[in-house]
């Protein structure tokens, strides 16, 4: 037998790989949120009577959902500094990230408002709520709730594209993995790991995700099923 | 139940069948001449080495070499384009017979792989746009430096510079063009790589600040290849003597190789 694993040699290597998952939990953490607000925002926006503001976000939207993530970075991290704005590289990467992710939530959120029938939203009118209350009572809450198991694996999809963001020099875990590859010549042993921990990060994430929708949905947090 | 153990079996025994395989190879040499053909690793994005001409075809020292090691063995080249950090794991796994790829020979890497005797040399160095002040490793502490993964570049630069920001891309290109739109003031890298980064920066060229080392690069093969490893050593020396090698690495690079360079380590 040619290869023979050796997993002793990355023990030094330990809290790199911890510093990689730990950033790269960061990046998904701060992208999760502002992701959310601005898929959202753009849910909102596209079901906008004005043309101009639906059509800002659905041209978004469609720029971002059909071409690679990895121009995408490209695109920002080159472009930008072309232009004179030097951002720290992790900004950068959460960045994209944001953008990214902020267009694919939004055609989640919008497939779940247009779940919600007119008839309710009539009804919430002629009791005289505010459209504030609308929205957040009548429409969105209900509607996030619906697109719940999409939303969450949408955030776990980007959490592990984040590992392109290694191409910009982001220390996250696949960075981490390709320089301890590249002292150790210890390829194989090191994906290995690699996958294990992504798939931690994955299990973490979606138990987040669990919690959260036990304190933001009181219907499921009650009946124990989901909508 | 039996099912997943089921799949996790074949998990395994495929992944100690991709781990055995490479005993099938006995003599490479042998199978070279054998097959008609020779897969020989470049790394595509190297000014200098290995880079595309105008009309997109490969080309640059390192490839010339490979085409003449085909010639010469009397066999069909194919030529694997592989990025940097790909280098030393494309030999330990043979996904090609031999690498020219602009390979410095370090005690790391021949605890995994062999090497013939260095065909070529590279200087690496740092360098900078005119206002940034250094000389030394020290200097670049605290500043941010780009470099590409896994090369001795990145090996120095984090072993002397603790405390830098060091930027790391997957290749050389992507290292230019961080140069180029300003993402880095300064880089450790070798002087061709500098030399396209100021063609496309004439405006804030970036000057040579030091030396890091004269790497000495050897032609990449597996452990155990004896035949294969003295057949190149041959090659590299004899063409060395009677100057092809040397003719063509000039015709790239504008400049000699050292007068002792197949005598070196």
């Amino acid at each position: 037998m040619h290869y023979r694993f050796d997993f002793a040699a990355l023990e030094e290597y330990w809290p790199d790989f911890l510093s990689g998952a730990l950033t790269t939990l960061q990046m998904t953490a701060v992208a999760t949120v502002l992701g959310l607000v601005i898929g959202i925002l753009c849910a909102i926006g596209r079901r906008s009577p004005r043309a101009w503001l639906s059509g800002l976000c659905g041209a978004y939207v469609e720029a971002v959902r059909n071409t690679p993530y990895l121009i995408q970075i490209f695109f920002i991290f080159f472009g930008l500094s072309s232009i004179g704005v030097r951002l720290p590289v992790l900004a950068a990467a959460i960045l994209t990230l944001v953008i990214n992710v902020g267009a694919y939530t939004g055609e989640i959120v919008r497939a779940g408002m247009d779940t919600i029938p007119a008839g309710q939203v009539e009804a919430a009118e002629s009791l005289g709520l505010s459209r504030a209350q609308i929205y957040w009572d009548i429409i969105l809450r209900p509607a996030l709730e619906r697109v719940y198991p999409a939303l969450t694996s949408q955030f776990v999809l980007m959490m592990l594209a984040s590992s392109i963001t290694s191409q910009i020099s982001a220390e996250e875990l696949t960075a981490v993995a390709n320089n301890i590859t590249s002292i150790t010549f210890r390829s194989f042993e090191t994906y290995i790991v690699v996958a294990f921990l992504y798939l931690a990060l994955a299990v973490l994430l979606k138990l987040a995700f669990w919690g959260l929708a036990q304190a933001l949905f009181p219907r499921r947090r009650r009946l124990g099923t989901p909508l | 139940m039996s099912v997943t153990r089921r799949a996790l079996a074949l998990v395994l025994s495929a992944l100690v069948l991709g781990a055995t395989a490479p005993a099938a190879w006995a003599d490479q040499l042998a199978d070279i001449k054998a097959a008609r053909k020779i897969r020989i690793a470049v790394a595509m994005g190297i000014p200098r080495f290995a880079f595309v001409d105008a009309a997109l075809q490969p080309t640059g020292s390192d490839v010339e070499t490979a085409r003449m090691i085909a010639k010469d063995l009397g066999v069909a080249l194919d030529l694997v384009q592989i990025t940097n950090a790909a280098r030393v794991p494309t030999i330990q796994t043979r996904k090609a017979d031999i690498l020219v790829a602009s390979l410095a020979v370090t005690p790391e890497r021949k605890k995994v792989i062999d090497f013939t005797v260095p065909y070529a040399t590279l200087n690496i160095i740092v360098a900078g746009a005119k206002g940034v002040a250094v000389k030394g490793y020290p200097d670049i502490v605290g500043k941010r430096i780009g470099v590409t993964r896994a090369t001795v570049n990145d090996m120095l630069v984090t072993q002397n510079a603790k405390g830098a920001e060091i930027v790391r891309f997957e290749d050389d290109a992507t290292l230019i063009t961080a140069a180029v739109s300003g993402q880095v003031d300064l880089v450790s890298t070798q002087e061709a790589v500098v030399a396209v980064m100021n063609e496309k920066r004439p405006d804030r060229p970036f000057e040579v600040k030091f030396v890091q080392s004269e790497l000495n690069l050897g032609i990449a093969l597996p452990q155990g290849e004896d035949a294969l490893k003295s057949w190149l050593n041959e090659w590299v020396k004899t063409n060395v003597a009677n100057g092809r090698l040397t003719t063509m690495f000039r015709k790239f690079h504008e400049r000699d190789l050292p007068a002792d360079l197949t005598s070196r380590n």
